[in-house]
């Protein structure tokens, strides 16, 4: 056969009904046969998918010593797939203990399969702390991190809180402050903030101080509230040991307890009684001399040791 | 019929090409993994016969659908053989239709001769064969299908090579999809209708996959099965569709 013309004209399957009928047909088997496809598809999900959470799968997660061969040179990757699947569970209001641990995993796994995933390792560290209560888990995350970076002052500065804060270790707090003032990059705050750290373990003032900071570099707000609720706990501390010296120089006086906080300022030895920062009151209890806060009637461990060894 | 005469021809011609020798390559892998294998684990041998049968059954598969559904258009072009069969009264949705029955064809009868010998080795280590099994066999032949039809879809107006670049994208894309579900449902607002809409419009080829309740014995009910298989079909023929309309539009020079 030779070269005709009638390749150029397109060859008309449906012949016989006018063109525009033919293509509205089409448009319609097409528009039709996806939207059952979509049903089809919702139908499948609501048959078989069991609702179970994500934050199972992250059991399951191998070791990334494992899981790395497997990427084949993907893994930066991989932990980028697995931090995505990360958040969607750390973005849970309540994780039960069990699901913290898992989550430490696979914060492991993400790190291990990238150690220079220094955003990783400082969140990690933050949720693992305040949400999670696992402060041994968070250490161990962090010093991880600190040691494959050593050039990221916010891992130490992190580790610091901990110990600080956590633990009830001032010194070694401080030790670690001192070691992100000495990154660069570091803020200028970091290094005044450490010396007195050190000078003046278990000061409240040096405490809010240090909080202040946190809030600062924090932009997180689940994470700038509980630092807010931490730093109101520092400063019913603070107000207490402000009472209690009041309170103690009036025994010294008068060798007895005062009958009501109001005595102090009438007596002059406070300008006036500090408000409760959670909105309650200070209460005295005259018989011991204790003074205690309405909403927060333990106090801080971490400033109660201090006080115990000489204060 | 136009069609089946069609679909004949390319079957005889994945055999002059040689595509079954891939069984032979099947065989040897069952008889020696079976033999190996049999003496280097310990417990759990079921297990390992099932899973390395039933992944190459389904990996050699993906491979033909990929790699020869994206010549079935493109090298009737290349090899400018279209002609004779576009100048006959033969209209291109029907050509296009034979072709993909024609390699369908191919690739039942491979996995049928696979699962034979899946079945003989498993019958020979006295490992009970289960109903699941052949479910699963049918769900990795429906998978075929929805991964030839999209082969023939990208090989309409694509060269070769991007057809397999694309139909390999796909394929894995097809396998993540939930992902997509899981982070729109986070996102919220345009995000979460972009990510659905981009969940429901692509293949979720996990659907297919059983492989994993044939290992655990874990049945699954006929009516899950015939949902998965309208799926299958519902997806197949939109492709096949866009295919057609494609193809109807298409000039050959």
């Amino acid at each position: 056969m030779s070269e005709s013309p009638a390749f150029e004209i397109r060859p008309r399957v449906f012949a016989q009904p006018p063109s525009y009928v033919v293509s509205s047909v089409v448009a319609l088997l097409v528009f039709g046969l996806l939207a059952l496809i979509i049903s089809l598809q919702q139908n499948l999900d609501r048959r078989i998918d069991s609702h179970v959470a994500k934050i199972e799968q992250l059991a399951q997660l191998p070791r990334a010593e494992f899981l790395k061969p497997a990427l084949l040179g993907y893994h930066h990757l991989g932990a980028d797939v697995l931090w995505l699947r990360l958040l969607q569970v750390l973005g849970k209001k309540k994780n039960t203990s069990d699901e913290y641990e898992w989550l430490y995993h696979a914060l492991d796994v993400v790190t291990t399969l990238d150690p220079q995933y220094a955003y990783a390792y400082y969140v990690g560290g933050v949720v693992l702390t305040n949400d999670a209560n696992r402060v041994d888990l968070s250490n161990r995350l962090l010093e991880k991190g600190h040691r494959e970076n050593p050039g990221e002052w916010n891992l130490p500065f992190l580790l610091g809180h901990n110990h600080y804060f956590v633990l009830g270790d001032a010194t070694k707090g401080a030790d670690y402050i001192g070691k992100a003032a000495r990154t660069s990059g570091a803020p200028d705050f970091l290094p005044g903030l450490a010396t007195r750290m050190h000078a003046e373990a278990g000061n409240p003032e040096v405490a809010l101080e240090f909080l202040e900071a946190l809030w600062r570099e924090n932009p997180d707000l689940v994470v700038r509230e509980k630092l807010e609720t931490r730093a109101k706990e520092v400063m019913i501390e603070r107000d207490l040991r402000m009472l209690e010296q009041a309170i103690s120089h009036y025994q010294k006086k008068y060798q007895a307890y005062p009958k009501t906080l109001m005595e102090l300022v009438s007596t002059g030895y406070l300008p006036r009684i500090p408000e409760e920062p959670f909105g309650g009151s200070y209460e005295l209890n005259f018989r011991t001399g204790q003074v205690t806060s309405s909403t927060h009637p333990t106090r801080l461990k971490v400033f109660r040791r201090d006080l115990e060894s000489g204060m | 019929m136009k069609v089946l005469s069609i679909a004949f021809n390319t079957f005889r011609e994945n055999l002059r090409d040689k595509l079954l020798y891939n069984l032979l390559i099947f065989a040897l892998l069952m008889i020696g993994s079976s033999l190996v294998l049999m003496r280097l684990t310990l417990g759990e041998f079921h297990r390992l016969i099932l899973d390395i049968g039933l992944g190459s059954i389904n990996f050699f598969g993906v491979l033909i659908a990929i790699f020869v559904g994206i010549g079935l258009v493109s090298k009737e072009i290349e090899k400018k053989t279209i002609y004779t069969i576009i100048s006959k009264p033969v209209a291109r949705f029907q050509f296009l239709l034979g072709k993909y029955v024609g390699l369908s064809l191919t690739l039942l009868i491979n996995t049928a001769v696979m699962a034979c010998g899946l079945l003989a080795v498993l019958s020979m280590q006295d490992v009970p064969i289960h109903a699941v099994l052949f479910k699963a066999l049918i769900m990795i032949v429906v998978e075929f299908m929805v991964i030839t039809a999209v082969a023939l879809l990208f090989s309409t107006f694509s060269s070769a090579t991007f057809s397999a670049i694309f139909t390999l994208a796909l394929y894995v894309i097809g396998h993540l999809t939930p992902d997509l579900k899981a982070f729109g449902e986070k996102m919220g607002g345009v995000g979460k209708t972009i990510l659905e809409g981009m969940y429901y419009i692509l293949p979720n080829l996990d659907r297919f996959n059983l492989k994993g309740h044939v290992t655990h014995q874990l049945d699954v009910s006929t009516g899950d099965l015939l949902a998965i298989g309208a799926y299958g079909m519902a997806y197949t023929t939109f492709l096949l569709t866009l295919a057609s309309i494609v193809f109807q539009r298409r000039d050959f020079r």
